[in-house]
Formats: structure tokens, sequence, C-alpha cells
């Protein structure tokens, strides 16, 4: 039984400049308790099309042609109070990053509450408890989250609040927009299930908005991808997975990294002579705290590491938000100063380098960073980002020679130095810009790259694009590299070796044969069990998780570089 | 956000090509009140620069003139009760008082961003220490001090002293916004880029961050420049400023110490308040339109 019913879509934004077609002519369908996934990159239109069956595109954006009936309503021709009506009752929305969508200064009951009186609904002090508490438990949440205010939350608990708005009314349409993204992978896979079992109480449709398909795998019957504002397939996900038909969704699909499908690697290494090319030895670090710093909180407990600059391998760090991972890799760009333990290069304290070896060491340890439209500065053309490092650390003589660098780093992370080059930052796509920045490292000829996050902001069909430049680095560069993620799937595609952290400690490190295939250590079971690889078969059971079991001591595994 | 993205995509295509100009344009296009601004300030300008070419300015002086007479041949917008001319004294009296907030303008906010900048950069106890300076002198009113002062060496001022008590606290306000500004921009991942490109502080500020900072210290000039100018003519109004020069506040002064209401005299009513006008609405309906580039919310994609 088809439930919304859109026909031929169209939504038009009138800049001053220029019209811009976001969404064109875009027809589907949702049948009650299906999940349909609606996927594509950002600025494929997808937000733009749930937005508008919502009626809330914001001018210049509008409707200028098509229907979407909900039975007998078509949302198009709504106006005024009836769009109200509609919303949260007929259809609901549950915004891109809802965490940051519940006013700080309510109590959860009274934002909860807040849709009920808007539809008149009028209930006594005991009612609307029964009612909140229901809800609440609907989304797998205890009554007294109700008395709670968002700060008190954690992001998903956030996002499960948000859930449980989108239903109180039980509306015959659901749309999440990216409901996951912001998560890490544990609180996604329960955001999930939190999703799927609310659906099945109140039997609605549900259309999913995301970019990652192996997350959409798991949680649709259905995927409609979208490009360019036009939708270019339309099909079951076991068949879409099975066989894509448009060449965009086979691309989509194939950035995804599967479990099982890890290129082999050489694995000749010598061993290792002289001091090693970096060391941590104990290295800790506090923020806060003293005399007037407030409370102190360990970011990263002691830990010791050993990077060789004769053995170049890829080091995933892996670990959610907090984990202290980015600690980590500013302690070894030399950005942050260890509160305790020691940190040497080429067996020199970092501390103490002279003006030369410090220039040294800037060339020879490098960093890609997670935006990569904030690492240029938006008033100089790229250029500047790439000849700056070459010029002021003696890494070029002239100006000449610095230009040929700039341009030869181009060609080997696969772009025209003609395309790329004079442009300023914002003219460039995600890719391009990230791309540029593994140049800019690669031009200064380094040993080490510490690259944090690198994709996670970029498109996904571009994301192997660059993980593959990632591992060129290596195999091509012999450049040591170490990628630090809160995506598990890319850490065991790319890496040689993983170290996981949980909470500042190291809790497990190895091959990622060993670490993701066979996770010794309660915390990376969970994490990897919640990774959501693109397998539409794959049972991906809701398990609460044991938080007390994650402080087992740590896993290391013989001839890590992460030495426990 | 996904439609953001569309319309930037879109008007990436249109911005290549010769692009300053064309923006130059484009901006005005959409700010107008900037091209109003602008042509009473050049009025302005125009009239005092063009108006010392053409008229003697020694008749600005006392006694220089039959005294107070309505306009006339000789006099073309009359004279003062004191012999001065006028004209003259529009002409003089509005270089002296626009040099005075100029002046203090340039070196509040000189000064200002000079300590917004450092406290910013280097964070930390310093940091708390200046902005708690700052913040305290923030909460003192203006006029009380500057009346303090102003009061203390007013025998020997002149127009140009006026100008160095105002940028005595000028430079709170600029010093407090390029601080906050600096904060937003020191934590920019192209911040952290040049210091792994080997980059010092000093090349990082200027280099890195004032050029981001432009459109935003345009602005505050422009503020500062008014705030100024107000500030000057109300201490002049009030006797307070140099005895010796007809700025446009000193006429002012004397217009309410020689009583010229009662004695109806409008030509040397009119002159000064319209001069004053102009300048005020000018450089009001100017940092209006500097506001979209200032400030990076208002700024305007599409």
């Amino acid at each position: 039984m088809t439930l919304l019913q859109v026909s031929n879509l169209s939504v038009d934004f009138f800049t001053t400049r220029q019209i811009v077609h976001a969404v064109r002519d875009v027809s589907l369908a949702v049948a009650a308790g299906e999940r349909v996934g609606l996927v594509g990159e950002s600025g494929s239109g997808k937000t733009t099309t749930a937005l508008a069956l919502m009626r809330m595109l914001k001018p210049p954006g509008r409707i200028v042609a098509g229907s979407a009936r909900i039975g007998d309503l078509d949302l198009v021709g709504l106006k005024g109070p009836a769009i109200r009506a509609a919303r949260l009752k007929t259809i609901s929305y549950i915004p891109q990053g809802a965490m940051n969508s519940l006013s700080p200064v309510l109590r959860v009951r009274e934002q909860m509450l807040d849709g009920l009186a808007d539809h008149g609904i009028r209930l006594s002090a005991r009612e609307a408890k029964a009612r909140v508490d229901d809800a609440l438990a609907g989304v797998g949440l205890a009554a007294s989250v109700a008395d709670l205010f968002p700060h008190q939350l954690s992001g998903g608990m956030k996002q499960r609040v948000c859930i449980a708005i989108a239903m109180m009314l039980d509306p015959k349409i659901i749309i999440a927009d990216e409901p996951t993204s912001a998560l890490d992978v544990i609180s996604q896979r329960q955001v999930i299930q939190t999703l799927h079992m609310a659906q099945k109480r109140i039997g609605c449709g549900m259309v999913i908005i995301g970019h990652d398909m192996g997350l959409m795998a798991q949680a649709t019957d259905r995927i409609i991808v979208m490009k360019d504002g036009r939708i270019v397939e339309d099909a079951p996900t076991r068949r879409l997975f099975a066989a894509p038909q448009h060449a965009y969704s086979a691309e989509l699909i194939e950035s995804v990294p599967t479990l099982g499908s890890r290129p082999s690697r050489p694995s000749g290494e010598r061993p290792a002579a002289g001091a090693p090319f970096l060391e941590l030895t104990g290295v800790s670090k506090t923020f806060g705290g003293g005399l007037l710093g407030g409370d102190s909180k360990q970011a990263l407990a002691p830990i010791d590491l050993r990077i060789d600059a004769e053995r170049p391998r890829v080091i995933a760090v892996v670990g959610q938000s907090g984990s202290g991972k980015t600690t980590l890799a500013r302690i070894m760009l030399g950005l942050e100063p260890p509160s305790e333990g020691q940190f040497r290069y080429r067996g020199q304290d970092v501390s103490q380098l002279s003006v030369p070896e410090r220039a040294r060491f800037r060339r020879e340890v490098q960093a890609i960073f997670q935006d990569p439209y904030a690492s240029f500065n938006p008033f100089y053309r790229v250029d500047h980002a790439l000849l700056m490092p070459l010029l002021h650390l003696g890494a070029a003589g002239s100006r000449t020679e610095a230009r040929e660098a700039m341009e030869a780093a181009c060609r080997d992370v696969g772009l025209n130095p003609r395309e790329v080059l004079g442009r300023f930052p914002h003219e460039l796509s995600g890719g391009q810009r990230q791309r540029l920045m593994i140049a800019r490292a690669l031009a200064l000829k380094p040993r080490l790259i510490v690259a944090d996050e690198p994709v996670s902001m970029v498109d996904a069909s571009l994301r192997m694009t660059i993980l593959n430049n990632l591992r060129a680095l290596r195999q091509e560069h012999a450049i040591s590299v170490v990628y630090i993620t809160h995506d598990l799937a890319t850490a065991y595609q790319v890496s040689d070796e993983v170290i996981v952290l949980y909470d500042g400690r190291l809790v497990e490190a190895g091959a990622p044969e060993r670490v993701i295939e066979k996770p010794q250590h309660a915390y990376t079971r969970a994490l990897v069990s919640a990774i959501p690889w693109p397998d539409p078969d794959r049972n991906w059971p809701l398990v609460e998780p044991d938080r007390a079991s994650w402080n087992q001591p740590a896993v290391v595994q013989p001839g890590a570089t992460c030495l426990g | 956000m996904t439609t953001a993205r569309v319309e930037t995509r879109g008007s990436q295509q249109a911005q290549r090509g010769p692009a300053w100009l064309g923006e130059t344009l484009g901006y005005l296009r959409r700010n107008p009140s900037m091209i109003v601004g602008g042509l009473l300030l050049l009025t302005l300008v125009l009239f005092t620069g063009l108006g010392r070419l053409i008229v003697d300015t020694n008749a600005a002086s006392p006694l220089s003139a039959p005294p107070a007479q309505p306009p006339g041949p000789d006099v073309p917008l009359g004279s003062d009760p004191q012999g001065r001319d006028i004209l003259s004294v529009m002409i003089l009296g509005t270089w002296l008082t626009v040099r005075t907030g100029l002046v203090a303008g340039a070196l509040g906010v000189a000064v200002g961003s000079a300590i917004g900048l450092y406290a910013g950069y280097v964070g930390g106890r310093r940091d708390k220490a200046i902005t708690w300076v700052v913040d305290v002198l923030l909460t003192v009113p203006a006029i009380l001090l500057l009346v303090m002062i102003a009061a203390v060496v007013q025998t020997e001022l002149t127009s140009l002293g006026m100008a160095l008590i105002i940028a005595a606290l000028a430079w709170r306000r600029p010093a407090r916004q390029v601080r906050s500004q600096m904060l937003v921009i020191r934590n920019a991942g192209y911040i952290e880029m040049a210091r792994l490109s080997g980059l010092g502080p000093l090349r990082i500020i200027f280099g890195e961050i004032v050029p981001n900072l432009l459109p935003f210290l345009i602005s505050s000039f422009v503020t500062a420049v008014s705030a100024a100018i107000l500030a000057g003519v109300g201490l002049e109004a009030m006797g307070l400023g140099p005895q010796n020069e007809p700025t446009l506040g000193m006429t002012i002064f004397w217009i309410m110490e020689l009583s010229a209401f009662l004695r109806g005299m409008w030509w040397w009513i009119v002159p000064p308040l319209a001069i004053l006008v102009v300048l005020f609405v000018g450089l009001y309906l100017v940092n209006a339109g500097l506001d979209e580039l200032a400030n990076p919310r208002l700024r305007r994609r599409a």
C-alpha cells in the first residue's frame, strides 16, 4: 500500500545570479512499514527534497512543479496553518544534526509535549506523563530522561529524543536526515535500531537520508540514488548491492570498503637500526588543572610508540570522539607539548631542537587535517598554502624550484597543476582541496604524514581516491602515514597496523587482520560489530554495549608500533 | 547544508573572470547606501578641499570681517559677532574637525588592533590580564574622562591635541573586537597549517590573520572616526576645545555663548549644523554599507 506518492517534484533556487535546479522531476513512493534510503553526495538534492516535502524550504528555494500525496492530502498544495497541522501529525522530520535541534533551556519533557500542544491536544498532567514515558520507552530511553536538559544527554540519547519527538503523534511518514552523522559507530547502531523499533511500533513509512552506503545496506529496504537533483536509480537494497544498474550507484557501492577484501601487501621489513625516527616514551596529555585552570582532564594516558623511517607503514589510530586520537596526532606534530613523558625525533627531545633541526623536523613530519576548506587561507590563492612550507622550511632553494616541486606534487596526487593552481580555495571541490593538502605535504618529501580524519568531510565517491593517494605515499614515496579516524572500515582497508584508543587509553594494537577480523579486547569487539558493512543480508542485532568490560587491560600484538 | 552548497556552486561559476572590479560593482549594487554615503562625504571633501584653494581661510580668525553681518556681497555666508567670515570658518572648520576624527580614529584602531592582536594571539594569562583592563576601562564613561583631561590641558590645546585626548580612549573597543575576531581565526585550520609550514608568529599574524581581518578593520575604522568626531564636537561644544581654532564644535560653542538664537543669526547657526548632519549621515551610510563586508554572517554569496 503506497503511503507517500511524490510525482515529478521540482525545486528551484532563484538566486540573484541564476536559477539553480536543486531537485528535478523527482518521483518516488513509500509504502507503509517500508524504509527507503535516499542516497547521494552533498548537493545532490536529497535534503532539499525532504525539506520540500515538509514545506520547510527557505527562500530563494521554491517548489516549481509536482505533487506529493499522502492519502488525499497534497503536501505541495497546502497553505498556511494547514501546513503546520500536517507536520508531525502526517509527516515528520528528524533534522540533520538533531543533537543541536533541542532547545538548551527546556527540559526534554516540555520539548516533547510542545508538538502536542500545538496540535490542540490538551492532556492532564498524568496523561502527559504517561504519553512522554511511553514515547521515551519506544526509543529505549528511561522515563527519568524526561526531566533532564539536553546538555545532560549524550549525542546518541539526544538523537533518540528527537526520534521520540518525531513519533509523538504517530505520523504516517517520517523523514530522518542523516540521523547518525556525528555519532560514533556504537551509538550509530543504537540509533538505527531505535528507528527500526519505533517504526515497527507505529507502522509508518520511513525515508532515511544519508551518504554512507554501508549504513544504508543495514538500515533500508529500498534505496533511491540521487545525483545532481535527479533520481538515477531506485531499487530494492539487496538488488542494488547485487547488481547496480547506474554507473553512479556502482561507484558509490565500490567506494565502501568490505571485510576480507583487503589488498595484500608486501611484508618484507628490514629491522630498524639506530635511533628511531619518532619515539614517544610514556607520553601523556592533561588539559586544565593547576591553580586557575579548573578541573583537569586526562586526554591521553601514558603511551609508548615508535616509528621507524626505514620501515614505512600506514598506522591507523582509531577511536571515537574524545578518545585522545587527535591529541596524540597534535603531540606527534609538535603542535602540543606532552604533559609528561618524552617525545624524541631522531633521538633528540623535540622541545629542545635547534632552529635548523626544528625546520628539518617540520619538513619530515607533516600533516593533513580534517577540514580541507579550513586548511586554506581564504585570502590567498591555493598556491600560497603549497609554496609557504617549501620556502620557509628550506625545502626549495628558489621560487622557481618551489614552483616546480609544487607542480610535481600536484601531478603525484593525480591533479592537473594547470587546473587547480592559481585558484582560490572556494573555487575547488572538497576532494580537490584535500588532494592539494596531500600534495602540499608530499612536496616537502616528508618521512611521516599525520592525517587527521582526512576523508570525513569529503563526499563518499571521492573517499577512495584520497585514501588511495595516502596508500601511494607509503608504496611509492616510502612515507609513513598515521591515519587518524573513527571509521574502522577504511582503517581496515588502508592500514598496515591499527591502534585502537578508548577514553584516552590504548586498547588494542596490531595488524588489521588481527585487530579487526579477530578482535581480542571487549571494546574493539563492540566497535567492530557495529561497523555497517555494505551487506544487506548481515544480521545486525541491537546489543546494549557492556561498557564496564571496556576497561580491561590493553591487548598489544608483538611487532606493533605501539608498545603498550 | 545541501541547499547552500548548490547555491555556492552556482555562484562559483559566475565569479570567475576579472574578479575585483565585478565584485566591487556587485557589492555597490547590493549596498546602495554605500554610494549615497560616499557621495555625501565626497561633497564635504570637495567643499573643504577646493574651498581652501579659492577662499582665504585667514578670514576665519576674529576681527577679519565686519561683525555680525548677514550674508552679503563681501561676506557670502555672513559673519559672526567676533568678526569671523562664516564661509572661511566652515571651510577650515570642516577640515579641522574631520582631521581630528581621522587622527583619533586611526590611532585608536591602530593601538587597539595591536593590543587585540597581541592578546588574542598569545592567549593565556597575558590575554586574561589585558582583557580585564580593557573591560574595566570600557565601563568608564568616556565623556567623564575626556572632560577631565580636556579641562586640565585646556589652555594650550590645539585640534591635534584634541585628537590625542580622544584617541586615549578610542582604542578600547577595537582592542576588544579585534581580540575576539582573533580568537575565531586563531583556531582555523590554515593557521595550524602555517605553523606547520615553519612561519613565525609575526608572519602568521600579519601574513595570515590580518588580511582576513581587513574588512573588519576598515569598518572598525569608519566607526572609530565617527565616534571620535562626535566626542570632539561634544567636548568643544562644552567649551573644552581649542580656543584659537575655528573647528565646527567651537563654532557651536560660540553660537551658544554669544546667544545667536536670541539674536536671530540664522546664517551663523545653519551651516555648521548642516555640515555635521551631512558628515554623520555620510559616515553612517558608508558604515552600514560596509556591514556586509565586515560581518561574514551578512555576506550574501548567491
